[in-house]
């Protein structure tokens, strides 16, 4: 590892994210969270596929679901994991203008995210008469998707502050690791969807 | 601020190579076609329910495992515990769906 003296000197190491212990317990302390989000939503597919069949004469999923816009959502989400891992090369590079700019692109992709959930999920509520209590599938679809819907509101605000603490503080070996778990934080929100289009979206439509 | 600009000259004495975009590039432009494949299959229609089911399964999990891989870098040396971590959240994940599709309409 990088010795403790470059970071005095006032030089940042290649990957300032593991300079520090505090850094590295950081990054592992995260994984660990991830294990229990894998677990968080892997009882909400559960759910899901246990009642997704239980429509109680509301829509079923192969009536409501739109493939163009899960498509559309899953380009959006794909694309900015993607330009969070260019951040985090950014960050390696030391350069820090570059690592803010993909950042506010993650950020401004996770909107346009949340953009169409949110009119997807009107869409179902007013025109498709599909809201939270019509079926035991409404209740878990919305449960499932909105949760993940969540994390995604939950990590544009966190990456937003982390630009602002970036403008302020500029990346050293303090700011860097919880540039790197934000990052980490996102791809596993893209990994999440990736589940969430194939079992809630083309499952439902295969039947 | 600590920033060093002057990046190019310290990085040439770590064993830390400055991987280039090449690589997550390829995995993107992968996981683009695998999510095509997906999409397709199930837009075209006509197919066997069973084989597409079984084939969208494969090209989910292709897809998030170069992503856990790649980008979250669990490929890389040093991630046994986070690898450890990810597997025992997937096995109770796995056990959750089991019992969900096996067991409630039993």
């Amino acid at each position: 590892m990088t010795s403790h003296a470059e970071t005095v000197n006032g030089e940042l190491p290649h990957e300032p994210e593991k300079a520090t212990l505090e850094g590295r317990n950081k990054i592992l302390s995260f994984w660990l969270f991830l294990g229990g989000e894998a677990v968080l939503f892997g009882t909400l597919f559960a759910t899901f596929l246990a009642l997704r069949n239980q429509t109680n004469d509301g829509p079923t999923a192969n009536e409501l679901f739109q493939l163009p816009m899960t498509a559309a959502a899953t380009l959006i989400l794909l694309v900015s994991s993607l330009t969070s891992v260019f951040a985090i090369q950014a960050m390696h590079k030391h350069k820090v203008a570059a690592l803010r700019v993909w950042l506010m692109v993650t950020v401004v992709l996770g909107l346009g995210f949340l953009g169409l959930e949110i009119y997807e999920f009107a869409e179902y509520v007013t025109a498709e008469k599909f809201g939270m209590t019509t079926s035991a599938f409404s209740s878990a679809f919305y449960t499932l998707v909105g949760f993940h819907g969540a994390h995604v509101a939950f990590g544009v605000l966190w990456i937003s502050v982390l630009i602002g603490q970036l403008y302020k503080k500029g990346l050293t070996v303090v700011t860097a690791p919880k540039v790197y778990v934000s990052a980490m934080y996102w791809h596993f929100i893209d990994v999440v969807w990736v589940f969430i289009f194939t079992v809630v979206y083309l499952l439902g439509k295969v039947g | 601020m600590s920033v060093d600009q002057h990046a190019d000259h310290d990085v040439i004495k770590h064993r830390h190579r400055s991987e280039g975009p090449q690589k997550h590039i390829i995995v993107f432009i992968f996981s683009i076609i695998l999510t095509v494949i997906a999409f397709a299959t199930v837009a075209a229609g006509g197919v066997n329910a069973t084989f597409t089911v079984i084939l969208l399964l494969i090209m989910a999990i292709l897809q998030v495992f170069m992503q856990l891989g790649y980008w979250m870098h669990l490929k890389d040396k040093g991630h046994l515990m986070p690898i450890l971590f990810m597997i025992f959240g997937f096995f109770v994940a796995g056990t959750a769906v089991i019992m969900a599709l096996y067991w409630v309409w039993w």
